[in-house]
């Protein structure tokens, strides 16, 4: 007998897209994501291209649809342990992990964050904030319920005593469950790439070299800095910024030979958004070939260029060296056009590394039986005809953790809906 | 730890003291160097430049030379490292390349097997003999000497091949560490030091050591210290042709690594020694001289 | 300006370290690191690779321009698609001394390692030295061999005054 339930490994949101697409045709989803919140990638960004939309607005009354809809069943904090079955019929055995705080009592309120002694630098801040032993990611979080991260906690039991509610549990064990699901959707995303892996970039080592997400973060009102657009090493407004496009992206010699797709596109918005910030500070990008493809694309680096005056360089620079007492950073580049080497001091350098699978991805492959490809990433059926298909009837892939096709926001929504509408016509053939 | 000793043509022709010590200091540690006999030019850059099939057939005649051996070889010089290390590496990987060589050296009754492996000082220092070998040997450290190491561009790039080897200037720094100094990190320490373009431009040679000399003294190291002859020699002696040329002084004296190891073993380096150093080392390491006048 | 010649980028890439050529896509990374691009405008990795594309035979094979490089595989380290500047640049300095284009310095080098088996030989004083001390004594041994392979490889044409 068919199961006329889906399981959606990672709630970011492609993830959240084909859960909600397949909820509202009557299936009961199982949303199962490996951290506290749902929300993935787009929850760290601070606007969308082109529209430069706030992309938490965009992104949160999704994740609320999730919470609440009454065919979604939100498994976070959770990861997936084993599959059996086959299509119509897998059962997948998920690991509760312990978040130590009951979300059914917890409201959110943050108290034990407030006295929590631990300080310990914040993943989603890309560890350019500080968050407490217990916390919540971000304000927006769903479920919106604080979790307490145990390799730091030094179990003083302060949370438990100011908790009023009665919310935390530290005694709380991790606890396996099997969901009974006829198909599976994986929707797990990216991970960056390691840019310290360039030395001669000094990502790691100067302060003041920081990747796109991290300028994200800087840029976003709920992030480290409130959103004001401050160097790490001093707190001063940057007035010259670079972005270095292909920090890894096109490189053979890390297998990352594939172009990203979405970097220089969110460079540019995010040059555009920063001379809106700061019209006093010159942005420069230095670029091999600058992909603006797409609808309005070209035009908008067209606008950047001579309405908000950002600097376009023909150049993939060679190395960046740090000023060690204004930690300013100086890159040396040819400008391949005029065909002279030069060098200029930026005082805040982004680098917009290249997008790659997620660390876990091949076990998670393994574990579910599919395929990953030479670069790591889940491979389709067939990418022309069978896109969002696995080599495993019955499990479907959708969002960057494909790979980079277009990969930006609407492309990853529509991958979503895409493996929803595959998902329901399979299940619904059996 | 036994090796096939390739000393290549600088340093019997101009580096006698960095032969000296290297005889001196290795069987302390435990290795053997067994001298190679008959061999020819590794075939640097600039004989890499005139013709290919020569530079395959010269380097692989002297990999031969040491399979017959039964011996790894041990190389001092950077240039010699790159030269047997990559054709090597190319030979052992690539039959069509090795058939081609083998066919010139059937003129010389030789054929290259792909049995050894080639290595420098530091590979032998650092993964052979070991750190806390090394660290034990000290008797005299070298404390408090702030250090510039210059690794030379070929114990370090490209590092597709060395990335197997994980050969860097981590290693030498830690050799470095090893004999109480101080390895600093400077500008561009991975850049080369100009020796390649002496004899070619020289004049580019010496923009390029004083560009390593400038960012050197920036640094504020009391000495430097090199694996390469080449870069010792462009470091050394350079610094003599700079103030003839750019009426700059930088008083940096430059010594091989093996003679700070040797010093810090509580060998004595012997007068002789000292004057090879064009550059005075005799302040920096007064007591550690023997038979020189102290000032 | 001369004609160009556009089978030059096939030719290089032809040679056995030449075939990076077909790689490059012009970033420049090559050249931002490059220590002697810093110095002078004359020696630029990318733009010789991009002269080279372009099929400026005459512009490169006969100058100075390809002699200029350390060897020092700054460039090729860095370059993302393999390009292995680094090593085009031996291959067009191989089609160079073909053309007759060889420095002094280098070939002087090389009629020494045709003469005595080393591109740089002790002067008497070193000699003696070396006796004093005890070290092994330098010889000529392995010259007929290496003679035999250099007259083999044809190098000896390449370098010996005709």
């Amino acid at each position: 007998m068919t199961e006329k339930a889906v399981l959606v490994v990672g709630g970011g949101i492609s993830g959240i897209q084909a859960s909600l697409d397949l909820a509202s045709r009557g299936y009961k989803v199982y949303l199962v994501e490996k951290s506290p919140s749902i929300g993935g990638r787009m929850a760290q960004l601070d606007k969308t291209f082109p529209t430069m939309d706030c992309s938490m607005c965009i992104l949160a009354p999704k994740m609320i649809d999730c919470s609440h809809h009454h065919n979604v069943q939100l498994l976070t904090y959770s990861e997936i342990k084993g599959v059996k079955g086959s299509q119509g019929n897998f059962v997948v055995t998920v690991l509760r992990k312990p978040r130590f705080v009951d979300e059914t009592k917890c409201t959110g309120c943050g108290i034990c964050a407030d006295h929590c002694p631990v300080e310990v630098p914040n993943e989603f801040d890309e560890q350019l904030g500080m968050r407490k032993a217990i916390y919540m990611p971000f304000p927006q979080a769903v479920p919106r319920a604080m979790t307490v991260d145990k390799t730091n906690c030094i179990e003083c039991g302060l949370c438990q005593k100011m908790c009023q509610a009665g919310a935390v549990d530290l005694k709380q064990e991790p606890k396996e469950v099997e969901l009974n699901v006829g198909a599976v959707v994986v929707a797990t995303g990216f991970d960056l790439f390691d840019s310290s892996q360039i030395p001669t970039y000094g990502h790691g080592r100067y302060k003041n070299v920081v990747t796109a997400l991290e300028l994200e973060r800087l840029l976003c009102a709920s992030g480290p800095t409130g959103g004001h657009l401050i160097r790490p090493s001093d707190g001063k407004i940057p007035r010259k910024i670079a972005f270095i496009q292909c920090v890894g992206s096109r490189d053979r010699r890390f297998g990352t030979t594939y172009c990203s797709s979405i970097c220089c596109k969110y460079s540019v918005k995010d040059a555009v958004l920063i001379k809106e910030h700061e019209p006093n500070t010159t942005v420069s990008i230095f670029y091999i070939d600058l992909r603006a493809f797409g609808k309005g694309f070209q035009e908008f680096v067209n606008r950047a260029k001579s309405e908000y005056g950002v600097r376009f360089i023909r150049s993939s620079p060679g190395e960046i060296m740090e000023n060690p007492a204004t930690k300013n950073l100086t890159i040396w580049y040819e400008d391949t056009v005029a065909g002279r080497i030069e060098n200029i001091e930026f005082d805040l350098v982004v680098l917009c590394p290249a997008l790659v699978p997620r660390s876990d991805a091949k076990e998670l492959a393994k574990v579910l039986g599919t395929e990953v490809d030479e670069y790591g990433f889940f491979k389709a059926a067939n990418i022309l005809t069978n896109p969002v298909d696995t080599t495993v009837p019955g499990i479907f892939v959708c969002g960057y953790c494909l790979g980079p096709k277009t990969g930006d926001i609407p492309d990853s929504i529509m991958q979503g809906s895409a493996t929803a509408a595959r998902v329901a016509e399979v299940l619904e053939r059996v | 730890m036994k090796y096939a000793f390739y000393l290549g043509c600088l340093i019997p022709a101009r580096e006698l003291s960095y032969e000296v010590s290297v005889r001196k200091v290795m069987p302390e540690l435990g290795v053997e160097l067994v001298d190679m006999k008959g061999t020819n030019c590794c075939a640097p850059f600039s004989i890499q430049s005139v013709d290919h099939a020569s530079w395959m057939a010269l380097a692989a005649r002297n990999l031969c030379i040491a399979e017959e051996m039964g011996l790894d070889i041990m190389t001092l010089c950077n240039d010699c490292y790159e030269s047997l290390l990559m054709m090597n590496n190319l030979l052992k990987r690539n039959p069509e390349l090795r058939n081609q060589v083998n066919e010139i050296l059937s003129e010389v009754g030789k054929e290259f097997k792909g049995k050894i492996d080639v290595k420098n000082l530091v590979d032998v220092l650092y993964g052979d003999v070991g750190i806390s070998k090394v660290k034990t040997a000290i008797k005299e450290p070298i404390n408090g000497l702030k250090v510039g190491a210059q690794p030379g561009c070929h114990l370090t790039k490209p590092k597709r091949i060395h990335f197997e080897l994980l050969r860097g200037f981590n290693e030498l720094d830690a050799l470095v560490q090893a004999t109480g100094a101080e390895s600093v990190l400077y500008e561009r320490k991975e850049m080369c030091c100009g020796g390649p373009l002496r004899d070619i431009n020289d004049d580019l040679a010496r923009q390029v050591s004083r560009q390593k000399l400038m960012a050197l003294k920036d640094a504020e190291v009391q000495a430097i210290v090199t694996v390469c002859p080449f870069c010792f020699l462009q470091l050394d002696l350079g610094q003599l042709e700079i103030k003839r040329h750019f009426n700059e002084e930088y008083n940096l004296p430059v010594i091989h690594f093996i003679e700070l190891l040797r010093m810090g073993m509580g060998m004595k380096l012997e007068d002789w020694e000292v004057k090879a150093h064009r550059i005075p080392i005799t302040q920096l390491f007064k007591d550690r001289l023997s038979g020189i006048e102290k000032k | 300006m001369s004609e160009l010649d556009l089978g030059f980028m096939g030719e290089l890439a032809n040679t056995p370290r030449g075939k990076g050529i077909l790689l490059c896509i012009q970033c420049g990374r090559c050249s931002s690191g490059c220590p002697v691009a810093r110095l002078t405008s004359e020696h630029n990795p990318r733009r010789l690779m991009e002269m080279v594309i372009l099929g400026f035979k005459n512009e490169v094979l006969p100058h100075q321009l390809p002699w200029y490089c350390l060897s020092c595989f700054t460039c090729l380290d860095r370059c993302p698609q393999g390009g292995d500047v680094g090593e085009v640049m031996f291959a067009l300095r191989n089609l160079a001394v073909r053309q007759g284009n060889i420095p002094a310095g280098v070939a002087a080098q090389a009629k020494s390692l045709y003469e005595t088996t080393r591109v740089i030989n002790p002067v008497r004083t070193a000699l003696d030295k070396r006796e004093g001390l005890g070290l092994g004594k330098i010889t000529t041994e392995g010259l007929d061999e290496v003679q035999k392979i250099l007259k083999k490889t044809g190098m000896d044409k390449l370098i010996l005054p005709k």
